[in-house]
C-alpha cells in the first residue's frame, strides 16, 4: 500500500520568503526546457546532434585513427574503388583507396572543430563589438554599424570564398574567413538587444541607486540580451558547417584531409562510372548535421518566442 | 517617416555602402601582400620585381593604389584575367548571361513550386501533404547544394543517361545566332524549336538543385500565411455565402497570403546567387560562378575582385527594391529606426 507520507513532493523553486534573481531564473529555464522538450522535431535534432557529437568524441574508438595524422584519410592502396559492403570497407572506399567510413566518422571531428570555432569567435567578437555600440551610442555607434553594414553587403558565402582565397588553400584558412564574416550578425543582434533592454525601468533603477555602468552592463543588460545570440549560434553551428564544407567542395581544404566538403568533391569524379558511395555518405553527414541544427535552433526559437510558432 | 523619403533616404546610402564594399574588396586583395606575386618568375632579380611594382603603380601609398584601381573599374577597366587569358570585361557578359539563365530559371521553379506546394500544404494542414512540404521546407536550408547536384546527376545522368551535363549540345549551339546570350531566347528568336528544347533540357537539372533551397523558403511562408489568412473572418463569411471551397482559397485565402511572400521571394536571390558557384561547378555551367571558382583555386585577383564587386551591388540593389517592395504592401512597418 502506498504510503501517502513517503510520497516525494516536487521541490519548490523558491526556499524561504525572498526569491532571488537566480531562483527565477532556474526556474524560467525550467519551463523552457519542457517547451523544448515538448516539440517532437527538436527531440528529433536533440538525437541526431547526440549522435553525432558521440561519433565526433569517441572517434578514435570507432575508427582506429590514421598515424600520424588521424586528421588525413589513410590510404589502402590494395582497396581502391571497392564498393560499401568490402570487408574491412563497411562504406566503400574513394578512388585514391580512402576508407568512406573512415572520411565519415573524422569528419564529425573536423566539423565540431569548425563550428565550435567559429561561433565562439564570432559570438565573442560580436557581442564586444555590439555591447560597444549599443551601450555608448552616439558616433561609435554610428561608426561601427556602417562597418557592419558594409560586410553585410557582401553575400556570405561569396565573401568567405574571396578571403579564403586571398589566404590560400587550408582548412585553418576557412575557420578565419568563416569568422571574419560571420560575426557581424551577431554584432547587430547584440546591439538591437540591448538598445532594447536599455530602456526597460529595472535599468533606470539601477542607475538611480548608484550601479556603476560596468555593473549593470554585466549584471543586468548582458543576461537579459543574450537569447537570440543563442538562438542565432545554434542555427550557425549548423550553417558554418555547410558553408565551410561549400568551400572544401570547391576546393579550398588540404587535398587528403577527412572533411565531408572534400570527400563528396573527391567522390565526384567517381559517379560516371557508377561509384556513387565515395559522395553519397559524406554528404549525407553535412545534410544530417546541419539539419539537426536547424531543427533545435527554430525549436529554440519558438519556446523563447511563441509569436513564430507553427511557421 | 514617408515612403518617399525612406527611399531617397536609401538611395543615398546606397553609393556609399558601395564604396565601402569596393575598400573592403581592395583590402582584400592586400592581405596576402604584393599581387604582382602570380605575374612573376623565379629568374627575376629584385630589381626586376622592383620595376614591375613601380609600372603598376604598386609603390605608391594604399590610398593612392585604391584610387588608381577605383578609377579604373569606373572607366571599364577591370583588369586581365589569367583564367579566361583575356580582359575581364571581354569575358564578362557572355558568362553573366549564362549565370542569368540559369538563376532566373531555378528562380523561376522556386516560385511556381513554392507558392503551389505552400497552397497545397497550407489548405490541407496537418494531414499529409503538409507533412511532405514541412519536411522539404526544413531539408531546404539544410540540404547542401552541391551533395543535392550530385545525387541527381547520380540518378538522372550516370544511372539512367536521361539528363545531359553542361550547357548545350555543342552541334545545336552552333546551328543557331546568339544575339543575347541567353540560349532559350536566342533559340526562340531563332525560331529553332529543336534548339529551345536542347536549351531547357540541359536547363532542368541545374535550375531544380539550385532552386530546391529558395523553393523550400517560400514554401514554407506560403504555407503558414495561407494557415494565417483561412482563419481569419472574411474566410467564414466567403464560406458563409457559398462560395465553393476551391474559390475561397483561390479568390480570397491566396492572394491575401501572396503579400508576405513576395518578399521572402526578394530574399532568396541571395540564396541564388551564391549557390550558381557550386551548381555551375557539377553541372559544368559556363557561367560567372565557375569562372571565379576557377579564378579562386589559381589566385586570378581580377576576376575575384569583379566578382565580389559585381555579386554585391547586385545584391544591394535588390535588397533596396524589395525593402521598398515590403514597406510600399505594409505600412505599419516601422521606417527608419
Amino acid at each position: 500500500m502506498a504510503d501517502i507520507s513517503q510520497t516525494r513532493l516536487p521541490k519548490s523553486p523558491f526556499r524561504g520568503p525572498t526569491t532571488s534573481v537566480w531562483q527565477v531564473r532556474v526556474l524560467r529555464m525550467r519551463e523552457l526546457a519542457a517547451n523544448i522538450l515538448s516539440n517532437p522535431t527538436t527531440v528529433l535534432g536533440l538525437a541526431i546532434i547526440g549522435m553525432l557529437l558521440g561519433m565526433a568524441i569517441f572517434a578514435p574508438f570507432i575508427a582506429e585513427p590514421n598515424i600520424p595524422d588521424a586528421y588525413q584519410m589513410p590510404r589502402d592502396w590494395g582497396a581502391v574503388r571497392k564498393p560499401p559492403g568490402t570487408p574491412g570497407h563497411i562504406l566503400g572506399t574513394t578512388n585514391e583507396g580512402g576508407d568512406v567510413f573512415y572520411g565519415v566518422v573524422w569528419g564529425s571531428r573536423t566539423s565540431l572543430q569548425l563550428s565550435l570555432i567559429v561561433v565562439s569567435a564570432t559570438v565573442i567578437i560580436g557581442t564586444i563589438v555590439g555591447s560597444i555600440a549599443g551601450f555608448l551610442g552616439g558616433w561609435v555607434d554610428e561608426v561601427l554599424m556602417r562597418i557592419v553594414d558594409v560586410f553585410l553587403s557582401i553575400p556570405e558565402l561569396i565573401f568567405a570564398l574571396a578571403i579564403a582565397a586571398m589566404l590560400g588553400p587550408s582548412f585553418s584558412n576557412i575557420i578565419i574567413a568563416l569568422s571574419m564574416v560571420i560575426w557581424v550578425k551577431y554584432a547587430r543582434i547584440m546591439r538591437a538587444q540591448i538598445i532594447q533592454v536599455k530602456q526597460n525601468e529595472y535599468i533606470d533603477a539601477a542607475r538611480v541607486i548608484g550601479d556603476s555602468k560596468i555593473n549593470i552592463y554585466f549584471r543586468d543588460i548582458l543576461p537579459n540580451s543574450f537569447t537570440p545570440v543563442m538562438v542565432q549560434a545554434t542555427l550557425d553551428m549548423g550553417n558554418v558547417v555547410l558553408i565551410g564544407a561549400t568551400l572544401s567542395f570547391i576546393g579550398l581544404s588540404e587535398a587528403g584531409i577527412a572533411e565531408w566538403g572534400v570527400l563528396v568533391s573527391e567522390g565526384q569524379a567517381g559517379i560516371a562510372s557508377g561509384r556513387w558511395w565515395a559522395s553519397t555518405f559524406p554528404g549525407l553527414m553535412i545534410f544530417l548535421w546541419a539539419l539537426a541544427f536547424n531543427l533545435v535552433g527554430d525549436g529554440l526559437r519558438d519556446a523563447l518566442d511563441p509569436r513564430t510558432e507553427g511557421r | 517617416m514617408q515612403l518617399r523619403d525612406y527611399i531617397i533616404r536609401r538611395l543615398i546610402v546606397l553609393p556609399i555602402l558601395i564604396i565601402g564594399v569596393s575598400i573592403v574588396v581592395f583590402s582584400l586583395t592586400r592581405i596576402s601582400g604584393s599581387p604582382v606575386g602570380i605575374y612573376l618568375s623565379h629568374e627575376m632579380s629584385p630589381a626586376e620585381v622592383q620595376q614591375i611594382e613601380a609600372r603598376y603603380g604598386l609603390d605608391k601609398p594604399l590610398p593612392v593604389q585604391y584610387y588608381a584601381w577605383a578609377k579604373g573599374v569606373l572607366q571599364g577597366d577591370l583588369g586581365w584575367s589569367g583564367v579566361a587569358a583575356a580582359p575581364v570585361t571581354e569575358v564578362f557578359p557572355n558568362k553573366l548571361a549564362a549565370t542569368m539563365e540559369l538563376a532566373f530559371s531555378a528562380g523561376f521553379v522556386a516560385v511556381s513550386l513554392g507558392i503551389w506546394l505552400g497552397t497545397f500544404a497550407g489548405a490541407r494542414r496537418n494531414r499529409w501533404p503538409d507533412h511532405i512540404t514541412r519536411i522539404v521546407a526544413v531539408s531546404g536550408a539544410s540540404l547542401p547544394l552541391f551533395w543535392l547536384g550530385i545525387l541527381l546527376l547520380i540518378i538522372f545522368w550516370a544511372n539512367l543517361g536521361w539528363a545531359p551535363i553542361g550547357r548545350s549540345d555543342a552541334t545545336i549551339w552552333a546551328s543557331i545566332a546568339h544575339p543575347t546570350g541567353l540560349y532559350t531566347v536566342d533559340a526562340l528568336l531563332a525560331g529553332n524549336l529543336k534548339a529551345f528544347g536542347d536549351a531547357v533540357w540541359h536547363l532542368a537539372l541545374p535550375a531544380l538543385t539550385l532552386g530546391y533551397g529558395a523553393t523550400a523558403i517560400i514554401a514554407r511562408m506560403m504555407r503558414s500565411s495561407l494557415v494565417e489568412e483561412l482563419q481569419q473572418d472574411y474566410v467564414d463569411a466567403a464560406r458563409a455565402k457559398g462560395l465553393p471551397e476551391r474559390l475561397v482559397l483561390r479568390r480570397h485565402a491566396r492572394r491575401n497570403a501572396l503579400i508576405p511572400t513576395v518578399t521572402v521571394i526578394g530574399l532568396t536571390f541571395g540564396f541564388l546567387l551564391q549557390g550558381t558557384i557550386t551548381a555551375e561547378i557539377i553541372f559544368r555551367w559556363p557561367g560567372l560562378g565557375r569562372w571565379m571558382a576557377d579564378s579562386v583555386l589559381r589566385g586570378d585577383q581580377a576576376t575575384i575582385m569583379t566578382y565580389v564587386l559585381f555579386t554585391s551591388v547586385l545584391f544591394l540593389m535588390v535588397n533596396l527594391v524589395v525593402d521598398v517592395i515590403y514597406a510600399h504592401l505594409d505600412r505599419r512597418v516601422v521606417l527608419g529606426g
